[in-house]
């Protein structure tokens, strides 16, 4: 790929008061989340600067509008909202000027056009043949499927496109499922990059993309096909509160010290963390133009980077990790509802010890601890004899 | 199960030890499991989290030691006679156990009043030891996917399809959570049992090696 950066590019970013300095400064932030050293930044500012050339789509289906409010959280100055101009982002709901029937050609004529990649924001609801959400007088689905089919890739963003996220949670009404699940159901082979957490992290999305313009194809994904450069640690394993946790200092829920041990940044582990249990970069890339993240500000983790885009698995992540502030999920039992395992463990272990104890009583009651008389001869052989097929 | 086989060929010393280890691990691992489960005092994480990790691999090479002695040492397998023969005997059905199964069930709900004819080990007692491997190698498969949380680790794909099976890593770790309830409830079950069944020469034999 070519080392130079076009000299348009860079007075196109002048124009927005962004130095060359800033953006090689932020194309080697980049490199460090897609997991590239610091010295690959000029490749990814060239092939950043030769993304003008890749048109791409921005479909909004069961949403919350977070994770488009969650992209303009990205650094300041906005290099990130360049990069996505510079995307040619053909058709974003949220933020597009164009409307109607306007917009709606923007989508055909993408599609006609081809070569164009989709990034999906919301989960897919398959509700009512589909007409629980209904995009320009169709049901939304079919906007799904005609635009994903004909794309080069698919990004979902944020834990709704990924699996359905919370709008798929239990008793899920709208039959909201995930991009992925969903597109192999239609038979749709176009490759899908999951993106979990609830809303996205716009710096993932970046990178994604900037990988994706950079070696002309999708990251290495793992086995949700999630990036693995993204996915593959917990956030317990890089968090800032782990030697806390290791010396067994711990915030504790509504005792006289909590102030006291929140102050002193103790581990949230007691309130529920499940950072053990989710993989996602947040301590590392952090949130919010990289200011800071929800355990690093005094919340436990809830696990929204959890994602079971195939079915089958654990569910979207509310119904996998709720309550949030217990340390495992409910197990739900059927016409009880949730209970926490430590309590069903607790009531079964308490049941099988009175038990024994009854047990115990009616043995000594009859005699057995002294010890009962053995049979004379199998009950079984006393039925049938040798001759009848017995044992004996 | 009986009153008569309690002597030393029926329990000789090195299956004394392996029992030892086994009952000392499973209550180290069970404490510090309630303790990782949910700090009850303030810490000592680390020091749970590496005695957990510590005992875990002890019980493995004492489970995998106790079966191979299995196939080696000799010791008794009929009740009142200290005629030895290799310990599989003791954990396979023998003539005794044939058809046995439901009159013990019945025995022990007092649907009958005499004891059934019985070998060493009665017919639920050999299902109940031969399950302690499993539930031993279960411990260890869901133990060992909350060791390797990290997918670029070479070892991710062998608990993959467990992690998933078990519904993600929150189901595994669940599962796991349960598996200790299940040795505690075998472990009342078979206390109890051993203790109506003559305390005093059963637990100084399988704890102190005397015979009474
Ligand atoms: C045999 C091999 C075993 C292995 C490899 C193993 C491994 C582990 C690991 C890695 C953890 C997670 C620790 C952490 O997140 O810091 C854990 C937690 C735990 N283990 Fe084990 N363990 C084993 C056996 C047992 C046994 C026999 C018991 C109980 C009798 C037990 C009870 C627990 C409990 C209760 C937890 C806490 C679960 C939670 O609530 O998060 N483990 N174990
Ligand atoms: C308070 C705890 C325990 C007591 C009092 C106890 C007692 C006994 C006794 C008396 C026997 C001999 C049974 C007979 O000959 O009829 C025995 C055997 C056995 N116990 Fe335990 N036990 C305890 C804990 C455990 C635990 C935690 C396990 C495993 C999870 C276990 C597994 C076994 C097995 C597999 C045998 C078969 C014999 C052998 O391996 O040598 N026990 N136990
Ligand atoms: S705050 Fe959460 S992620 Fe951080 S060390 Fe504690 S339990 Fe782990
Ligand atoms: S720290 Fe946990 S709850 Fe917060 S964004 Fe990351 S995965 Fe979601």
């Amino acid at each position: 790929m070519a080392q130079e950066v076009r000299g348009e590019f860079y007075d196109l970013l002048a124009a927005r008061g962004v130095t060359r300095r800033d953006f090689m400064k932020f194309c080697g932030s980049v490199a460090a989340v897609i997991g590239l050293s610091e010295v690959y930044a000029p490749q990814i500012a060239s092939a950043i600067a030769a993304g003008t050339l890749q048109p791409a789509l921005w479909l909004a289906h069961g949403l919350c509008t977070g994770c488009t409010e969650s992209m303009a959280q990205i650094g300041v100055p906005d290099v990130p909202t360049i990069v996505l101009d510079l995307l040619s982002v053909n058709y974003w709901e949220t933020v597009m000027a164009a409307a109607g029937t306007q917009a709606e050609d923007n989508i055909t004529a993408t599609v006609d056009k081809g070569g164009y990649i989709v990034i999906v924001e919301g989960s897919v609801m398959t509700g009512q043949g589909g007409n629980v959400l209904r995009i320009a007088g169709k049901p939304g689905v079919d906007e799904l499927k005609e635009v994903c089919s004909k794309a080069k890739a698919v990004i979902a963003v944020g834990s709704c496109a990924v699996d359905g996220g919370w709008v798929a949670g239990d008793p899920n009404p709208a039959k909201a499922t995930g991009v992925q699940a969903y597109l192999a159901q239609n038979g749709i082979k176009t490759p899908v990059v999951n993106l979990p957490t609830c809303p996205v992290n716009p710096e993932w999305v970046v990178s994604v993309l900037v990988d994706y313009l950079l070696v002309g194809a999708l990251p290495p994904l793992n086995e949700f096909n999630e990036p693995k450069s993204l996915y593959s640690e917990t956030i317990h394993d890089n968090c800032p509160r782990r030697g806390h946790f290791e010396n067994g200092e711990f915030v504790q829920f509504g005792s006289a010290d909590q102030t006291a041990q929140e102050a002193a940044g103790f581990c949230l582990y007691q309130m529920g963390c499940k950072g053990p249990q989710t993989k996602t970069t947040c301590p590392l890339v952090r949130w919010n133009r990289r200011v800071s993240w929800c355990v690093e500000s005094g919340s436990p983790c809830i696990g929204c980077g959890t994602a079971d885009p195939l079915k089958g698995g654990p569910g979207n992540w509310v119904d996998a990790g709720t309550p949030f502030l217990s340390r495992l999920a409910d197990t739900r039992l059927p016409g009880i509802g949730g209970v926490q395992p430590s309590t069903i463990g607790a009531v079964v272990g308490g049941v099988a010890a009175a038990g024994l104890v009854v047990h115990g009583v009616v043995s000594a009651s009859k005699g057995r601890i002294k010890g009962v008389p053995q049979e004379s001869e199998k009950k079984f052989d006393s039925k049938n004899k040798s001759s009848e097929g017995g044992d004996k | 199960m009986s009153h008569e086989g309690h002597y030393r060929e029926a329990h000789p010393l090195i299956f004394v030890f392996t029992h030892w280890i086994n009952l000392l691990c499973m209550i180290g691992l069970a404490f510090t499991g309630f303790y990782i489960h949910y700090p009850f005092f303030a810490g000592f994480m680390n020091g749970a989290r590496t005695i957990h990790f510590t005992l875990m691999f002890i019980l493995l090479i004492n489970l995998t030691s106790r079966v191979i002695l299995a196939f080696w040492v000799k010791d008794a397998n009929q009740l009142g006679s200290k005629a030895v023969d290799t310990d599989l005997k003791n954990w396979l059905p023998q003539e005794e156990n044939k058809h046995q199964f439901m009159e013990t069930v019945k025995y022990y709900l007092f649907f009958r009043n005499t004891r059934v004819i019985s070998a060493k080990y009665g017919a639920l007692q050999k299902i109940a030891y031969l399950a302690t491997v499993p539930i031993i190698l279960y411990m260890a498969y869901t133990g060992f996917a909350l060791y390797t949380p990290a997918q670029s680790w070479g070892i991710w794909p062998f608990f993959a399809a467990g992690v998933s099976f078990f519904g993600g890593a929150m189901g595994i770790r669940i599962a796991h959570y349960f598996g200790m309830w299940v040795v505690i409830l075998f472990t009342m079950v078979h206390a109890y049992l051993a203790a109506i069944d003559g305390f005093k020469p059963l637990w100084g034999l399988i704890f102190l090696w005397r015979e009474s």
